[in-house]
């Protein structure tokens, strides 16, 4: 059978999927954030394809800009965790509702 | 061929998130998450992209996940946190949503009698370091410039985050 498009599509849909839901059901901060890293290489695999599609390197462009805000991300979420860390002694995010309660 | 590789990796990639997903230790996900970044890798391989494959290795599975592991272990030390508890039981019919989703897509693409074919093979010199860098230093010089003052800026939001309470410059 001949890869399509569409192929790429539902593939990247499923794992942005796959992304999100790990996102609302874990509760730890850490786990949540690789949820957000796997739902950015969702959006890459599509930029790609696309890119693919058309012949034009714009795409790939697009991609590693994906790459420096996945990086910057990264970078500052996990200071604030780390921080949030020094402070409550947790990273679950059941323990930190003050703001909501 | 492309389509075995497409397969594969494809495959691969939904285990591995599935997997990070679903595994308690936070280690073993982050684990799992570097698996799944390698097939991403092979994905975008086998679209053409060869300097986005390297990029993924090299970045993501490389960098932003060896930062991940440390912090987890720095966090956690040798007791790993897993999961204490479920989901409260208002959210559990939201567990229908992801299956719903993928009926969706799975009959949309059974549905969808255009399915969109690529070119029998993509231009000359396509998704290598020699175009990209054109690309990148030609039409997108601004988004370029642009992206590097986001990285400045992260930098220096986690450093200033990292530095610790009592050496804050306002206290």
């Amino acid at each position: 059978m001949e890869i399509t498009l569409t192929h790429y599509l539902v593939l990247a849909g499923l794992v942005f999927i796959t992304g999100m839901v790990g996102f609302v059901v874990r509760r730890n901060a850490l786990v949540m954030m690789m949820c957000i890293e796997l739902m950015l290489c969702a959006v890459n695999i599509v930029f790609a394809a696309f890119a693919r599609l058309h012949g034009d390197g714009g795409g790939h462009v697009f991609v590693l800009m994906n790459f420096a805000v996945a990086a910057s991300e990264a970078a500052i979420g996990l200071a604030i965790l780390v921080e949030i860390y020094r402070r409550r002694r947790t990273v679950n995010v059941d323990d930190l509702k003050t703001l909501m309660e | 061929m492309e389509g075995l590789l497409f397969w594969f990796c494809g495959g691969f990639l939904l285990l591995g998130g599935l997997m990070m997903v679903l595994q308690r230790s936070a280690v073993v996900s982050a684990v799992w998450l570097v698996f799944a970044f390698i097939c991403a890798a092979g994905i975008f391989a086998v679209l053409g992209g060869v300097f986005l494959a390297v990029m993924q290795v090299l970045v993501y599975a490389g960098a932003i996940m060896v930062l991940f592991l440390f912090v987890i272990m720095m966090l956690q030390g040798p007791v790993l946190e897993g999961e204490r508890k479920l989901m409260p039981v208002g959210m559990w019919p939201l567990i229908a949503v992801p299956p719903v989703a993928v009926l969706l897509l799975i009959t949309g693409y059974l549905r969808s009698d255009a399915t969109v074919a690529f070119a029998a093979a993509p231009p000359a010199g396509f998704g290598t370091v020699e175009a990209v860098a054109g690309l990148l230093l030609g039409r997108y010089l601004l988004a370029f410039e642009l992206i590097s003052i986001v990285l400045l800026v992260a930098l220096v939001g986690a450093l200033a985050l990292g530095r610790g309470e009592r050496n804050q410059p306002w206290k």
